[in-house]
């Protein structure tokens, strides 16, 4: 049996109330448990970060939001690219698809001191990573999607004497946009690990070298800064994609 | 006038024309334009696959097949079909109106007449009026059928083929529209192939029915259903006349079966 919905006030202060009782428990648990701070600091102090060094660390996220929003840009629209072109081909689909899947197949980690190589120092390996890592998924996804009007929908259309571009138009991308955003959801969160993955590799600017920098420091506070700074990213990231969502699928 | 369907020999089935499984074989079948006909058989005898073929959605394997004198092809494509499917078939993202005016936003290229925007007219004619802003999962079953048909009846097709459209639906709803789609046929002159699993349905609304039987798909029964009924394909549900040729269907249907 489904439970019944719980009312609205409590929906809003029970998960205030289990945030604050972690929050709460962190703070003062932790340190009586004798749990060194070097290892977990306090919220406090990594609040304190936040007022002394706020400067260090939006000059360091910034990097990063550019590459993450890039990288997710171009990710994902090469994969909905990529799967129009293989859908409305089943040739090229055939011929590549087994290559992109064995592509896939390789760790990120493992590509990218070759992407490094390839493309320097820069921004644009962290670019090119975290494209990498959004575009797989969304081209599985949107081939699915694209394929995934009936065969009565394909046979309405047909009797309508519909061209193959008002059926892309006016059927597949419509019916594709749930899988395209399903994909673009765990995207919001995987461009900005491949942002921060790449940064690691080679960096000395963004959230990944931040963190890096803290951890051989022994600057704990600060690497748990960068830490609530880049999961932030994600969250305004995903929060775009959903509002999007909400208006680009209305039923 | 000419037939409105005319097949000889007509044998359909699916998969490749070396290793088809027939659906239908050596089917004749003359329909008249303008006429009303009911098609009744076992389920999986190839009803649906009619249809297609009529509308040009599949190849026959062999034999003729001429619509309205014309090719299938030709006809679907000047649109001059409509399709009710089973199932609504209704875009889950358009509106309701935006449902109904489809046939005006795609298709309209290889189309040499014009058709008018009927759209609040139709909506109006099938009971719809306040309805078109709503999204097809507002919609109750019986709607949602009646968005189909309105969309069907658009474009002002000469052949309307409809695939047990009012299934799904209660009976009271599904009299109600039963009548609603005898006047419209009355008024458009329209040829319709309706198919459904319905004895009852099919006696009430048919100028005629056939009956087809399964494995291989072929006709088995044949009945003029203007004798039993008055001008204009007139008649109540409970005319004795109209009850015993629901027996004779029964009975051939049985037979099919
Ligand atoms: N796309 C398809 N590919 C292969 N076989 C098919 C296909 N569609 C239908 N068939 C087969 O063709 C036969 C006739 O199917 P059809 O859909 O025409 O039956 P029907 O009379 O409409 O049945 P129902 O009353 O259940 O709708 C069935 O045996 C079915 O298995
Ligand atoms: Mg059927």
């Amino acid at each position: 049996m489904r439970q019944a919905p719980l009312l609205p006030a409590l929906a809003i202060a029970l998960p205030v109330f289990g945030a604050a009782s972690i929050l709460l428990a962190w703070q003062f648990l932790l340190p009586w448990l004798g749990v060194p701070a070097y290892i977990v600091p306090t919220p406090t102090a990594i609040f304190g970060v936040f007022e002394k060094n706020l400067a260090l660390l939006f000059g360091n996220l910034r990097p990063t939001l550019v590459e993450a929003l890039a990288g997710f840009v171009i990710g994902n629209l090469a994969g909905v690219l990529l799967a129009v072109l293989f859908v409305h081909s089943r040739m090229l689909q055939a011929a590549y698809f087994p290559i992109v899947l064995f592509f896939n197949t390789i760790p990120v980690l493992a590509l990218s001191p070759i992407i490094i190589l390839i493309f320097g120092l820069g921004m644009t390996p962290k670019i090119v990573i975290a494209a990498v890592i959004c575009f797989f998924p969304t081209l599985v996804n949107m081939i699915r999607g694209l394929d995934s009007a009936s065969d009565s929908e394909h046979e309405l259309f047909r009797v309508l004497s519909a061209t193959r571009w008002e059926i892309f138009w006016s059927l597949r991308l419509p019916r594709a946009l749930p899988m395209l955003f399903s994909s673009l959801r765990i995207a919001s969160a995987t461009a900005v690990i491949g942002a921060i993955v790449g940064e690691w590799i080679g960096s000395d600017k963004g959230l990944g070298a931040l963190i890096i920098q803290a951890t051989f420091n022994y600057q704990s506070d600060r690497l748990y800064a960068a830490i609530v700074l880049s999961s932030s990213l994600s969250i305004v990231l995903f929060c775009a994609v959903v509002l999007l969502e909400r208006r680009a699928i209305r039923y | 006038m000419a037939n409105a369907i005319e097949a000889r020999k007509l044998d359909v089935g699916y998969g490749s024309r070396r290793q088809a499984v027939k659906v239908l074989s050596g089917l004749d079948l003359t329909v008249q334009a303008g006429s009303f006909l009911s098609i009744l058989g076992p389920s999986g005898c190839g009803k649906s696959t009619l249809l297609r073929v009529v509308a040009d959605l599949l190849e026959p394997l062999g034999g003729t097949i001429s619509v309205l004198g014309e090719t299938p092809h030709a006809v679907r494509s000047r649109r001059d079909v409509g399709f009710v499917f089973q199932d609504s078939t209704l875009l889950p993202w358009r509106t309701v109106r935006d449902n109904v005016r489809l046939p005006l936003d795609v298709g309209q290229g290889r189309l040499t007449r014009t058709i008018d925007d009927r759209t609040d007219q139709l909506l109006a004619l099938m009971g719809l009026a306040g309805f078109g802003e709503r999204l097809p999962h507002q919609l109750s079953g019986g709607q949602r059928q009646r968005v189909a048909i309105a969309r069907a009846l658009l474009g002002q097709p000469q052949l309307l083929l409809m695939d047990e459209p009012f299934g799904a639906l209660d009976e009271i709803t599904r009299d109600r529209l039963n009548d609603e789609l005898l006047a419209l046929w009355r008024r458009s002159r329209a040829t319709i192939l309706f198919v459904t699993h319905s004895i009852a349905e099919a006696a009430y609304l048919g100028e005629r029915v056939i009956v087809l039987a399964a494995n291989p798909g072929r006709l088995v029964k044949d009945m003029d259903m203007r004798p039993f009924k008055q001008e204009a394909n007139r008649c109540s549900r409970e005319d004795p006349a109209i009850i015993s040729a629901m027996a004779e269907l029964r009975s051939a249907l049985e037979q099919a079966s």
